[in-house]
């Protein structure tokens, strides 16, 4: 018999890969400082990998370092290191070693992380990245598309909505300086296969969902905790669309073919 | 009707059989598998160093005695060799000599006289029943038959080739296989001249697309859907072909047109070889240097075997990769860890299965044996080779045929 290339292993390098340009823009972005960040975000997640590997067997896993990166890049740059040695822990710990490591998680760690961080540190200041960032995510997300990792509609349905109601809110000046930040939490976060709906229609559900709720959020709080946020709240709610979906899927199937 | 499928991926490989029949090598033996009679409690009817002639029974199934397994060439039975459970894991026949059974069609085709013909002859296992995928019971009618005219498997023979070789012996194994339903029986083929023409019971279906295109789980969902109740059995073309012989000439025939392919073959094309053949011969002188593995079947479903298996009408000669080498320590692999590697849904995931459902949630729901939400996602109208090129989409980290197949076991006991 022989074998696909698609092993979770393949699609976590390829994820490792579509990130590296992202990592290059970091330190473009903030220096040697966000690289020390990233570094210790690495070392963190391989830890707690190793840990989990071999005490319960939980296979380590190379995409995990995605949310190393997504913690180094979106969270507060002033924020202390250790607040962001704990936030790390948090989302790989429980975001997805506790299910059984990356590939068995409902929610993406990295999202995890910066939504407990922005949590437990409300004053932080939060800063959105620009069009750096934003040049070195499009690479990243062609790669993963042409491998048919990128759940395409989910980041279509993610854009739209958001320019659709930052338009309408007249939200345009500060999405557009935080582009950098939102279009990786768009295809990292929000597009993680894994944790991505398991649906066509649903996909296209959560992402204008995240995307209509970071608009809205916005208008409230800085745009990385509105992004992170929304991205959360759609994520949650994505087994509860799909269930619909493939509710309504069978029953239209049923209406459709009775029997000749 | 053509019915054009969206889905299906493209499998690139090399060694694309030629579709022309050439010659074959000599087989010196021929062997029965039990595992291709799943559900079947084989009762021996022949001891090793019987002779035998093709077409006698070898074994029948114990609960229900009618249906029997016949030899598929002439010889002397070498070998009987069982596996866990003392079940039948192989018999081999060492060839002699070319005694054929004679078969006595009925003389007015009647349901009845036509199972019977099917039974004796050892072709009533060629039908396959959906739900569960069993051999059917002789004495039920199944709402509908689907006639699979075609091969979209990597590396397959293109039916129309076997179509045109055996053309008149297809039309009579049709008209005889009509009796055995009040339903419709669908003739389900590619591109090419049309093999059936359809009529108030006999309706004629093209598909056109990717592999699983060919598929009959695919032609069923679309034709049939096995949602509100009712069973569908399917039958290969190449046992319509077979029962045609039969009707017509009085035994099994001889040789069956099988696909010799794969990156390993020197010489890819079609062969003429009886059914069962042993691969080594088959193999013999056509293989390029260095290791290689024989298949007996598609790439994507088929298994490393002695012999070519029922319902299997290719040889497909992959490479033999090196063994990966233990991991050095600090980054331990897959298999150490206590749990298979995850299914990633990917694209090629979502395009690999035939019929329409949801195939991501249904490979996570039977990766953890959630047998209940398999069946709610539509689990029971598949079988195992629905299944061959999902769980190669996803990185053949697990066996989803193997994993359904203990979803619909634990189906059917609860029905």
């Amino acid at each position: 018999m022989i074998r696909g290339l698609w092993t979770s292993d393949t699609v976590g390098w390829l994820l490792v890969a579509a990130g590296a340009p992202a990592a290059v823009a970091l330190f473009l972005d903030q220096g040697v400082p966000g690289l020390a960040r990233l570094g210790m975000c690495l070392a963190l997640v391989f830890a707690w990998q190793v840990v989990f590997r071999f005490n319960l067997g939980v296979p380590l896993a190379p995409a995990s370092a995605v949310a190393a990166l997504a913690v180094a890049l979106i969270a507060p740059p002033g924020a202390p290191l250790w607040q962001v040695a704990v936030a790390i822990s948090f989302g790989v710990v429980i975001g997805e070693l506790v299910f059984g490591g990356w590939g068995r998680h409902f929610l993406s760690a990295g999202t995890v992380a910066l939504a407990f961080l922005s949590l437990s540190v409300p004053n932080a200041v939060w800063v959105p990245a620009g069009d750096t960032l934003f040049w070195a995510v499009l690479p990243g997300a062609a790669l993963l598309l042409v491998a048919g990792i990128l759940p395409l509609a989910l980041v279509v349905a993610y854009a739209a909505a958001l320019a659709a109601v930052a338009a309408a809110l007249g939200l345009d000046e500060p999405i557009r300086g935080g582009a950098g930040t939102l279009a990786f939490a768009a295809v990292f976060l929000a597009a993680d296969p894994v944790a991505a709906g398991a649906t066509a229609a649903g996909r296209w559900i959560q992402g204008a969902v995240a995307g209509a709720l970071t608009a809205l959020l916005a208008t409230g709080t800085s745009l990385p905790q509105a992004a992170v946020f929304a991205i959360l709240l759609a994520a949650l709610f994505a087994p509860l669309v799909d269930q619909g979906v493939i509710a309504l899927h069978f029953k239209r199937r049923r209406a459709r073919r009775g029997r000749a | 009707m053509t019915h054009h499928f969206r889905r299906g991926l493209d499998i690139v490989l090399e060694g694309r059989p030629r579709q022309a029949v050439g010659p074959a090598n000599p087989v010196r033996s021929v062997a029965v598998f039990g595992a291709d009679y799943p559900g079947l409690r084989p009762g021996m009817l022949v001891a090793a160093g019987d002779e035998v002639a093709r077409g006698d029974a070898l074994f029948c199934d114990r609960r229900r005695p009618e249906i029997v397994v016949t030899a598929p060439a002439a010889g002397v039975v070498e070998a009987i060799e069982t596996g866990a459970r003392r079940r039948l894991s192989l018999l081999r026949i060492r060839r002699e000599g070319d005694a054929a059974r004679r078969f006595e069609p009925p003389e007015a085709p009647t349901r009845d006289g036509i199972a019977a013909i099917c039974l004796q002859s050892g072709l009533w296992p060629g039908f396959v029943e959906r739900p569960f995928g069993r051999i059917p019971d002789p004495d039920s009618a199944p709402d509908a038959i689907f006639v699979t005219a075609m091969e979209t498997d990597p590396l397959a023979a293109d039916a129309r080739v076997v179509l045109a070789a055996g053309r008149e012996m297809f039309a009579a194994g049709l008209g005889a296989i009509r009796l055995l339903t009040q339903g419709p029986v669908f003739v389900c083929q590619g591109a090419g001249p049309e093999v059936a023409t359809g009529d108030g019971q006999i309706r004629a279906e093209r598909f056109a697309g990717a592999h699983p295109a060919g598929l009959p789980g695919t032609h069923i969902d679309r034709l049939f859907p096995l949602e509100r109740g009712g069973t569908v059995w399917q039958v290969p073309y190449r046992d319509v072909i077979a029962l045609g012989a039969v009707l017509t000439g009085g035994t099994l025939p001889e040789t069956q047109i099988v696909a010799l392919g794969g990156p390993g073959i020197r010489n890819p094309r079609l062969a003429e070889a009886p059914p069962g053949a042993a691969l080594d011969d088959l193999a013999r002188g056509e293989l390029r240097e260095g290791q290689m593995r024989v298949l007996s079947g598609s790439p994507l479903s088929g298994r490393e075997a002695s012999h070519l298996r029922r319902r299997h009408w290719q040889v497909c000669v992959l490479l033999r990769h090196q063994p990966q080498r233990p991991p050095r320590g600090w980054w331990p692999d897959h298999a150490a860890a206590r749990r298979p590697a995850p299914v990633v849904p990917t694209l090629a995931l979502g395009r690999a299965l035939g019929p329409d459902l949801p195939v991501v949630p249904l490979v996570r729901a039977l990766s953890v044996g959630d047998v209940e939400t398999a069946d709610r996602l539509g689990c029971r109208a598949l079988l195992e080779e629905d299944l061959a090129l999902v769980s190669y989409a996803a990185g053949g980290v697990q066996d989803f045929g193997a994993l359904l197949r203990h979803a619909l076991d634990a189906l059917e006991v609860r029905a």
